[in-house]
């Protein structure tokens, strides 16, 4: 290219703005800042809490961790692939429980039992998925479906506690192989798993790509209904994992099994800097979301702050959040 | 949509309110007795309010998730300040939840963000400010007082209580207000067509900030009255009441999208459901199966709406899709 | 206006543009693409900004800063994209952010939109019915009649009959008299000479950036329209066209789709590029997208390399080797918050997949082949697809179908919004593709572009095609007819 058109083009061009990292640079930023935050909150709850740096009291964070970062790197999936929150998460895992306690209980066994609950919440997550990706609202959609699975819950129980009655389970849910709960252990891999998915398959890149701009993603050949219907299936095995989880540990299920689920992931994914848009963001964000969260809400627990304030924290938490994305995300533009 | 399309869209509404009506009253006489009508319209007064509310930011192409928060905060609010009067007690809890209403309709009207998002921040942290200003109990109002609180639960004109008497005064005026002010005609353009309705020169603030403080005012209102009624609240209490009003809109023909639908569809919408659900609680199930119920009937609802979509697409219509 | 210059960077869009418009008159604002009136026209409405030079309305100095401003001093601007909520009725989207009082009634309403709904020629309709249940030309009248209840002097017209049927134009044509009857003025921007002489009183002709004095429409004919139009372009744009043809890749046969009048038929051969010229609503983009299987076919066939093309979907054709690029890249061309890596591998997903993993060797084989084939440059693959220049972004757009191995590549405006030095790039690129076996198709209202590109070129008007010939055949002034004003329709001799 030697005419004066194609040099005075390349000046053009070496004006226009050539941020070589401008895409990883949000999620640099939201990473880095995630572990800064954490950093901080361990070095101030080490300083002002004398109970926070004990051993069970880091063994119940990392566990609570563990279980909000599951169904967080599930839902980072939604997210990513442009359809906002599943509104379902917590009742799919509570009705997870129950089936499984229900499962123990009649003396299934325990490979059958898992099998078959697991099989179960993927198949909820994706009738659910299935609605969203012909059109259908995700948030109404999880919404409607949260009320179902809670009705189901209470159905299988029969509104009381079914006791699971088998000490493999209780591994499970207590056990901690070289020191570490399973849970984490669980939580460690499926980050792994779920970055890896996300970055390096084929499926991976096409939720990301229908997430960015689901018109060019169809466009470009790809299935955009897929995305959305994997997403929500890949919440449902963690809401699975989560439930049977949870059930081991406590010996038993009902279906009020747990609550504030639902709160601390949304907030992992708000905090850990995932887009709401779509598009943009790895499970990795959202795992350090919820590690946070976590962090948070046992030091607020340690400190004796009622249920009541640290709802209020978490809920200013997530407003904030996403005001100040947004703002960012305007100010780019 | 045309009038005449309009009109028949409504008619099949309330024709499929009249036969799930009909199939429950078939087996139970509650359904036609004075009594059973009136409890019926009693049962609807909590879903109908916040409904009304929360339909108004629907048709403006939002949504607020919030409402059974703010409906748990008022009421605490409201059964705390009994001893200001039962009238004084419920306005002052409602007017604290408008006011809320507004300014979250401010900060998503001049931030832009999506309201979906905000709201369920809201949701949390209400519910959080319900457990903290109830200190983690359930309030209720003091014994010697409880007589107080028997005017709410007067019947009048027979099958009418205070209660079913402002549901209907609330429709009604809601009704009014969005179909013949120009302040309710903006919610619609805003909701039909933000740009459209931005390039005509619509403010964007005005219409946002007026359904947000419909929405909480209408969720308060229904929180302190019913809290009222039952002479306790707890900070825990109305999370059913989001899934119900949702239903209860998309049963009565408010899109999802925005700018569609209006009150009387909503009120169809309503009784709708409130029939289904009663019917299913009268004909023995227990409690917890109603709000199963109110999910299932939802699913169906948004599926018959995907429908003629699909139908369409699987038609030889090519798209890109 | 007086003196008006705008500059957009280092491109001068207008330079010291005198303007000039009386009460009561029709004035036709007339010019290709990027010469400079609709960025006159954005001035007027407050849109944009003048670099310099003033503005005078009814003798009086304005400041036009804002769209608001711009409609108090009684300019209206209506543009392609309407600004009707399809769920209000008639009668409330004319009263939308004007009527200020507080109760809106039917009634009362109907009462105050009458007789703007008459002036504009909907004196039939009912005024509580839902605007979305109206044609588009009637969508625009509406518009129009909301305009005028806020008293606009002057109306600025951008192509109103663009998509509109034989019928509604007449409508608006008709509406247009009666406003300048009415002591209205009426800037009315069109590429139809035709309506040129049936409606305006006097034209003002842009070319480049700088507009010819206005001349009434008695003292001009075609021809001299035609001559004014046609303006100088650097030739050394264009690359050489090569004769190298393959086999007939694709064939159409007798088709039809929404925006075709008459059935189109023609052969493409490997190594041929197509030029679809053709204005808004000409449908030549129309064409494109039939083939492509976005709009649906009502009639005809298309047959791919001997075979019936039946995609039902976009993503079958792509399967089957067809690519298709868009108009309107930020849309759907490009994935803006994604790398250009990213992009460039999108449609291509399976060719860079192995055992269900993305094999990032391969990935970056391709994306660099695609991108040395399209000169951009490699320190750019790690960038966001949104923050590239426009010429850029089109590239990417373009080139990321190379990935694909396709057959035939279809486009819509190759080069919108892209400058000067990068269409010259993009062009090459174009011709060496051709160069390589591929069959191109595009559409472009961009005469020059067709001419210099193209080997045959199928001209377009309203929806019928004028002629298909090889481009020896056609000079700037013929093909400029055949697209603004042709003697007669038909379809010519194939190449």
């Amino acid at each position: 290219m030697t005419t004066p058109v194609a040099d005075a083009i390349r000046h053009l061009d070496a004006a226009a703005p050539t941020d070589a990292r401008a895409v990883s640079r949000r999620r640099r930023i939201a990473i880095g800042a995630m572990l800064v935050a954490i950093a901080v909150l361990v070095g101030v709850a080490g300083a002002t809490t004398p109970s926070f740096l004990t051993f069970d009291n880091l063994l119940v964070v990392i566990r609570n961790a563990s279980i909000t970062g599951i169904v967080a790197l599930g839902m980072s999936f939604v997210t990513i692939s442009g359809n906002l929150f599943a509104l379902s998460a917590e009742e799919l895992a509570i009705l997870a429980a129950c089936v499984f306690a229900w499962l123990m209980h009649a003396g299934f066994g325990l490979a059958p039992s898992l099998g078959a609950t697991l099989l179960m919440t993927a198949a909820g997550g994706a009738v659910q998925g299935a609605i969203i990706a012909v059109g259908a609202d995700p948030i109404i959609t999880t919404l409607a479906f949260g009320a179902l699975f809670r009705g189901l819950a209470s159905l299988v129980t029969g509104n009381q506690n079914i006791e699971l009655g088998s000490r493999a389970a209780v591994w499970i849910g207590t056990g901690r192989p070289l020191g570490v709960p399973t849970q984490s252990w669980a939580f460690i891999l499926l980050t792994l798993a779920a970055w890896f998915a996300l970055d390096r398959t084929r499926f991976g890149r096409q939720v990301v790509l229908t997430g960015a701009n689901r018109a060019a993603a169809a466009a470009s050949g790809l299935r955009v209904g897929q995305a959305a219907l994997v997403g929500v299936t890949l919440l449902g095995i963690g809401c699975g994992l989560v439930g049977i989880s949870a059930a081991s540990q406590f010996g038993l299920a009902a279906a009020n099994l747990f609550g504030g689920l639902d709160i601390d992931v949304v907030a992992a994914i708000l905090v850990g800097g995932i887009a709401l848009a779509g598009g943009q963001g790895s499970p990795i964000q959202a795992a350090l979301g919820a590690t946070f969260i976590a962090l948070m809400q046992n030091f607020m627990l340690l400190h004796d702050l009622s249920t009541g304030v640290r709802m209020v924290v978490v809920g200013c938490l997530v407003a904030a959040a996403t005001c100040a994305f947004h703002v960012m995300q305007q100010r780019r533009a | 949509m045309s009038r005449r399309a309009a009109l028949r869209d409504l008619g099949v509404r309330a024709a499929f309110m009249l036969a799930v009506y009909l199939a429950f009253a078939w087996r139970l006489p509650s359904y036609y007795s004075v009594n059973g009508i009136a409890a019926l319209l009693d049962g609807a007064v909590l879903t109908g309010l916040v409904a009304a509310g929360i339909g108004a930011t629907m048709l403006a192409g939002e949504f607020d998730l919030s409402v059974g928060s703010l409906a748990a905060v008022a009421g605490v609010i409201a059964i705390k300040l009994f001893g200001l009067g039962l009238v004084p007690a419920i306005v002052v809890a409602t007017a604290a939840s408008a006011a809320f209403g507004a300014l979250q309709g401010l900060v998503i009207g001049v931030l832009g963000i999506n309201s979906l998002v905000f709201t369920i921040g809201t949701l949390i942290g209400l519910r959080g400010v319900a457990l903290i200003v109830a200190q983690q109990n359930t309030v209720t109002v003091p014994i010697d007082q409880l007589a107080d609180t028997d005017a709410i639960s007067l019947r009048l004109l027979g099958v009418f209580s205070p209660l079913s008497l402002i549901l209907l005064a609330v429709l009604v005026l809601v009704g009014l207000f969005l179909g013949y002010t120009r302040w309710g005609r903006e919610i619609y353009a805003i909701g039909g067509g933000r740009n459209e309705a931005r390039a005509a020169g619509v403010p964007l603030l005005r219409p946002i900030v007026i359904a947000f403080t419909l929405s909480a005012g209408l969720a308060g209102l229904a929180g302190a009255l019913l809290s009222m009624r039952s002479g306790s609240a707890s900070p825990l209490g109305f999370d059913t009441v989001l899934l119900a009003a949702v239903t209860t809109c998309l049963i009565g023909g408010i899109a999802l999208s925005g700018g569609r639908g209006n009150v009387l569809g909503i009120a169809v919408g309503l009784f709708t459901l409130r029939f289904f659900i009663t019917g299913v609680a009268s004909l023995g199930a227990p409690y917890w199966l109603q709000n199963l119920a109110t999910g299932g009937l939802l699913i169906l609802v948004i599926a018959v709406q995907l429908l003629p979509g699909l139908l369409r697409r699987a038609g030889t219509q090519p798209s890109a899709a | 206006m007086r003196g008006i210059a705008k500059h957009y960077g280092s491109v001068a869009a207008l330079q010291g543009v005198d303007f000039t418009l009386a009460r009561g008159e029709v004035m036709a604002l007339l010019g290709e693409n990027g010469a400079g009136k609709s960025t006159l026209v954005k001035i007027l409405a407050g849109l944009e900004r003048p670099d310099s030079g003033t503005i005078e309305l009814g003798g009086h100095p304005v400041k036009l800063r804002s769209p608001g401003q711009s409609l108090q001093a009684g300019v209206a601007y209506v543009t392609q994209e309407l600004s009707i909520v399809g769920a209000l009725s008639v009668a409330e989207n004319i009263c939308l952010g004007g009527d200020s009082r507080a109760i809106w009634t039917a009634k009362r309403l109907a009462d105050q939109v009458r007789p703007h709904l008459a002036l504009v020629g909907l004196g039939e309709v009912d005024p509580a019915m839902p605007a979305g249940a109206l044609s588009l030309a009637q969508q625009q009248l509406v518009e129009i009649a909301r305009l005028l209840s806020r008293n606009a002097r002057i109306l600025i017209l951008d192509e109103p009959t663009a998509a509109l049927s034989d019928a509604e134009i007449e409508k608006v044509k008709a509406v247009v008299r009666r406003l300048a009857e009415e002591g209205r003025s009426v800037i009315y921007v069109t590429h139809r000479l035709g309506e040129v002489f049936e409606i305006a009183d006097r034209v003002t002709i842009f070319r480049n950036g700088r507009s010819f004095p206005p001349v009434r429409v008695q003292d001009i004919d075609i021809d001299a329209l035609i001559e004014h139009l046609l303006g100088r372009r650097l030739d050394q744009m264009f690359p050489a066209r090569s004769g190298n043809r393959g086999e007939i890749v694709l064939s159409a046969r007798d088709l039809i789709a929404p925006g075709l009048a008459t059935p189109v038929s023609f052969d493409l051969r490997a190594g041929e590029m197509l030029g679809l010229a053709g204005q808004l609503g000409s449908g030549a983009a129309a064409l494109v997208r039939a083939i492509a299987g976005v709009l649906p076919r009502e009639r005809g066939t298309v047959l791919l390399r001997g075979r019936a093309l039946r995609p039902d979907s976009l993503r079958e054709a792509i399967a089957h080797g067809i690519a298709y690029c868009s108009d309107d890249r930020k849309r759907d061309g490009i994935f803006a918050v994604r790398r250009v890596v990213e992009n460039l591998t999108a449609p291509s997903l399976s060719r860079i997949t192995v055992g269900g993993l993305l094999s990032r060797q391969r990935e970056r084989d391709i994306a660099r082949r695609l991108a040395s084939f399209f000169e951009i440059a490699a320190g750019r693959f790690a960038s966001q697809a949104g923050k590239l220049s426009g010429g850029n972004q089109q590239k990417v757009a373009l080139g990321k179908w190379l990935g694909t191995e396709p057959a035939v590549l279809l486009v819509e405006e190759p080069t919108r919004g892209v400058d000067v030095g990068a269409r010259a790039e993009i062009y090459r690129h174009l011709r060496a593709l051709a160069d390589r076996g591929l069959a191109i198709v595009f559409a472009s209202s961009d005469n020059q572009e067709v001419l210099g590109l193209a080997d045959s070129v199928a001209s377009f008007f309203r929806g019928r095609i004028v002629r298909i010939v090889p481009t020896e055949q056609l000079d700037e002034a013929a093909l400029l007819r055949d697209v603004t004003h042709p003697a007669a329709l038909g379809v010519g001799a194939e190449p």
